[in-house]
């Protein structure tokens, strides 16, 4: 009987011939561009000396534009100074510098400004911006449909003096303490194609880059403007923004070089580059990152402010900044940063972690055992932070239910005053002057906020600090101090941690900054060798 | 294969009518509408109100769905609500991105798919057998979100062998996008070829204990000639309606591996579209998956006829 054939142990010569050209082919491959430098080249060709002219800078985010929001503060507001300009802009001390408008008065009533604006001016079009741009932009923020959130303060403008190309006076309904809040937020856009912008189809500017490029979802491209009224600027030929959803494909992005700069590292893992010399880490005192927990102060049992203020006192703050922040934030217990001027270190700390205290409010208050529901977005990061809530508020006797909610649910209930009892988030506009927060600022919005908190005193004080032309008079500072208390004593938004955004910066890049708002200014940013 | 073709696609017209009606349903009832993504986070009711009348969302259902079908059988698909642009373009600009994607991906499946098999089903030494076994068992096991991670941690950060993510188009740079696919491809393809491996492995295995098997051993011809030549192909219609199965998988896979490797794909722009509540974007998206799945099926029966001669059209 034949044994059956085995195959064959010994290569083949057919299986040679197969192996040597499978081996052709790595070779070949091994001759072909390597795509690694080919990113890191797209990154940026370098150019030896700081600060020199050339280069594509490239900007990791984590989420795309959304065209129909560039008029308003969302979640990517990275395009905004590249594309545009703003009529002035702050210095770390929120005092206007020149930018649009070159000079600027306020009338001694505080019933109007005059601007000058700069003559030398060009959007990308090739047409010449003048005072009427001006006009069109602030009717723009008036307009609902942009949901601005300085449209109040937009909306107190109510004529325009034209005073030939170049100046122009606003004329105001009453004074208002944060009108430069309002120049530092308005970019000034092209009236003849300001729907195509907000369609996402077509962005035309005065700014330092023009967009050349976008694809949804992946990325922007932008060329430098060659006639930027900036003289010199900007050093860079082009700026990418590379959208990268995933947090850990974008801190892979940024240790691979494949992109220079971003802002939306998580704290945790900005922690794990801290003492890696590639990278350079600077928290700004700006964005949206002020964690608090809302109250429906008509839900069940947090109507009563002794359980509220329970809660703030049951808070382990000092974890939550280093469990969930990466020790990027700090702890407060009011709204406002170190820079702000309303600003108090006793405001700061007015509630520490006390259990002992928490429990004998809620004693008091005839709540000793509660179970309410809490609501947070269904990422990641604000996951663990309501956990982190969840356990501390359950070392004082509240059981709380979580409920992770998706953005778009989320804000719809914030809009329609439907939040169940606690909920967490965060918050921008603190880091402006102290009115724009209780104006603009959903959560603290004196007229309707989401917290169906309502009160005379509050809203007497804030109209007050907002109804005049001097934010930084004793007087001024009075009124913030008195908002303050209000927010301490009602407890309707609960304070956590301010944390602002967090550039991290790859060795070779060099002079971002980031306006109040979030706009990325690259006027004068460049690449190193 | 004419009457064959006319027996089956009032069937998946069908199909894609249902669908149409589930997946313009099913958005409306998630939470949460464009309106208020639009409007944004400090936008009061009024703005909200005039966005929903702009967009025709205040109008009925039925008058929503109508419209919509009139669209798509224009061939306009409109604008879309979030993202920005024509839906037209958006999903022109990605489906190059994802057929890349999944065809190499669907390349790879095939090319691991088939070794694995053939040498779990004949080869004698046990060690062998199970290690097969236990590779596919375990890439099953692992999901692509994790094989994904770990594969840019080594292979781009550890090794700096591949970019850890980004896209060339592989008609204008092959050299560079064959690098830019290989890993997304590679982790979208893993476990459709494990689940492919596992039921051709089983097909030869089968195959293998056929009278014919005998017969031709018995005749002397080769060990390697009887696999390849008779055993595989007797194993491979079945193996080829899982394979239409698993490009169902792939195409459905390909959102979260484009998250992961920022490829700019119709898997991101569905993503991106639900996470924004994009209701033109979603809903084409989703019936195009639909349509794709259907054509799929229809092209895997067909083949299925052509490999296995017993069975016909009729």
């Amino acid at each position: 009987m034949t044994a059956p054939p085995r195959l064959p142990t010994a290569p083949s010569r057919r299986a040679l011939l197969r192996a040597g050209l499978a081996g052709a082919g790595l070779l070949t491959l091994a001759g072909c561009r390597s795509a690694v430098e080919h990113a890191r080249n797209a990154a940026g060709a370098a150019d030896a000396g700081p600060p020199r002219r050339g280069g594509v800078l490239t900007v990791a985010t984590g989420i795309d534009v959304t065209p129909s929001l560039l008029f308003a503060q969302s979640a990517n507001t990275l395009i905004q100074r590249l594309v545009f300009n703003t009529l002035t802009r702050y210095d770390d001390r929120l005092r206007p510098q020149p930018e649009l408008a070159t000079a600027w008065e306020v009338s001694p009533d505080g019933l109007s400004v005059t601007l000058r604006l700069r003559e030398d001016v060009l959007f990308h079009s090739g047409r010449r911006f003048t005072a009427e741009d001006v006009v069109f932009a602030v009717r723009n923020l008036q307009n609902p449909a942009r949901s601005a959130q300085l449209r109040s303060t937009a909306a107190a403008v109510t004529d325009f003096r034209r005073n030939g190309d170049f100046e122009l006076t606003l004329v105001l309904a009453h004074p208002v303490s944060n009108l430069f809040d309002l120049f530092e937020f308005m970019i000034i856009p092209d009236r003849d194609s300001v729907e195509d912008a907000v369609a996402g189809t077509r962005l035309i500017g005065t700014g330092p880059f023009t967009l050349t490029d976008r694809k949804p979802g992946s990325s922007l491209a932008f060329a430098r403007n060659d006639h930027y009224w900036n003289p010199g600027r900007p050093y860079l030929d082009g700026v990418e923004i590379r959208i990268i959803p995933q947090a850990e494909s974008l801190l892979s992005s940024l240790r691979t070089g494949q992109t220079h700069l971003s802002y939306n590292v998580r704290g945790k893992d900005v922690a794990t580059l801290r003492t890696d010399p590639q990278f350079r880490i600077h928290p700004y005192d700006t964005g949206s990152g002020a964690y608090y927990i809302g109250v429906n102060t008509t839900a069940e049992h947090v109507g009563d402010k002794r359980v509220r203020q329970a809660i703030a006192w049951a808070i382990d703050r000092d974890r939550l900044v280093q469990q969930a922040l990466g020790g990027y934030g700090s702890v407060s217990s009011a709204p406002w940063p170190t820079s702000s001027p309303a600003y108090t270190e006793a405001g700061a700390t007015h509630y520490r972690h006390d259990p002992d205290r928490a429990r004998a409010l809620l004693r008091e208050a005839g709540a000793e055992r509660l179970t309410l529901p809490f609501a947070h977005t269904n990422e990641a990061g604000p996951t663990a932070v309501a956990q982190i809530l969840q356990y501390d508020l359950q070392q004082v006797g509240i059981d709380t239910v979580l409920q992770p909610t998706d953005s778009p649910t989320m804000q719809k209930q914030l809009i329609s005053q439907s939040m169940p009892a606690l909920w967490s988030l965060s918050h921008g506009f603190a880091q402006l002057h102290p009115a724009t927060l209780a104006v603009s600022a959903y959560p603290f919005n004196e007229a309707k906020n989401s917290s169906r908190f309502t009160s005379p005193a509050y809203t007497d004080v804030v109209q007050r600090a907002w109804n005049r032309s001097d934010s930084d008079s004793p007087e001024a500072l009075e009124l913030y101090q008195r908002i303050t208390d209000v927010l301490l004593e009602e407890q309707f938004v609960i304070n956590l941690a301010i944390a602002g955004l967090i550039e991290v910066a790859g060795h070779r890049a060099r002079g971002a900054t980031l306006n109040k708002f979030g706009y990325l200014n690259l006027d004068d940013a460049y690449l190193t060798a | 294969m004419r009457t064959f073709l006319l027996k089956r696609l009032p069937s998946g017209l069908l199909v894609l009518v249902l669908a149409s009606f589930l997946v313009f349903l099913i958005l409306r009832l998630i939470p949460g509408d464009p309106a208020t993504t639009l409007a944004g986070p400090d936008a009061g009711p009024a703005a909200i109100e005039a966005i929903r009348s702009e967009l025709g969302l205040d109008q009925p259902l039925f008058g929503q769905y109508a419209s919509w079908l009139g669209r798509l059988l224009s061939g306009d698909l409109g604008p879309s609500y979030a993202i920005g642009g024509q839906v037209t373009d958006l999903i022109g600009n990605g489906l190059g991105a994802t057929a890349q994607l999944t065809l190499g991906a669907l390349l790879l499946v095939v090319l691991i798919a088939l070794p694995l098999a053939v040498l779990g089903a004949t080869s004698r030494r046990r060690p062998v057998a199970a290690a097969v076994q236990a590779v596919t068992t375990g890439v099953l096991a692992i999901p692509p979100f994790v094989t994904g991670v770990l594969l840019v941690l080594v292979f781009a950060v550890g090794f700096e062998l591949l970019p850890a993510g980004g896209h060339e188009s592989l008609l204008a740079e092959p050299d560079l996008a064959v690098q830019y696919l290989a890993m997304p491809a590679l982790c979208l393809a893993l476990p459709s070829a494990a689940v492919l491996a596992r039921y051709l492995k089983d097909g030869i295995e089968r195959a293998l204990a056929e009278d014919y098997v005998r017969t031709a051993t018995a005749l002397g011809v080769s060990r390697r000639r009887i696999v390849w030549r008779h055993a595989l192909p007797n194993a491979l219609p079945s193996a080829v309606t899982v394979l239409g199965l698993q490009i169902g998988h792939l195409v459905a896979g390909a959102v979260l591996v484009e998250r992961i490797f920022a490829w700019p794909g119709l898997g991101q722009l569905i993503e991106q579209g639900v996470v924004r509540r994009d209701y033109p974007v979603v809903q084409d998206l989703l019936l195009l998956v639909v349509a794709v799945y259907v054509a799929v099926q229809l092209l895997t029966d067909l083949a299925y006829t052509w490999l296995d001669p017993r069975i016909r059209w009729e």
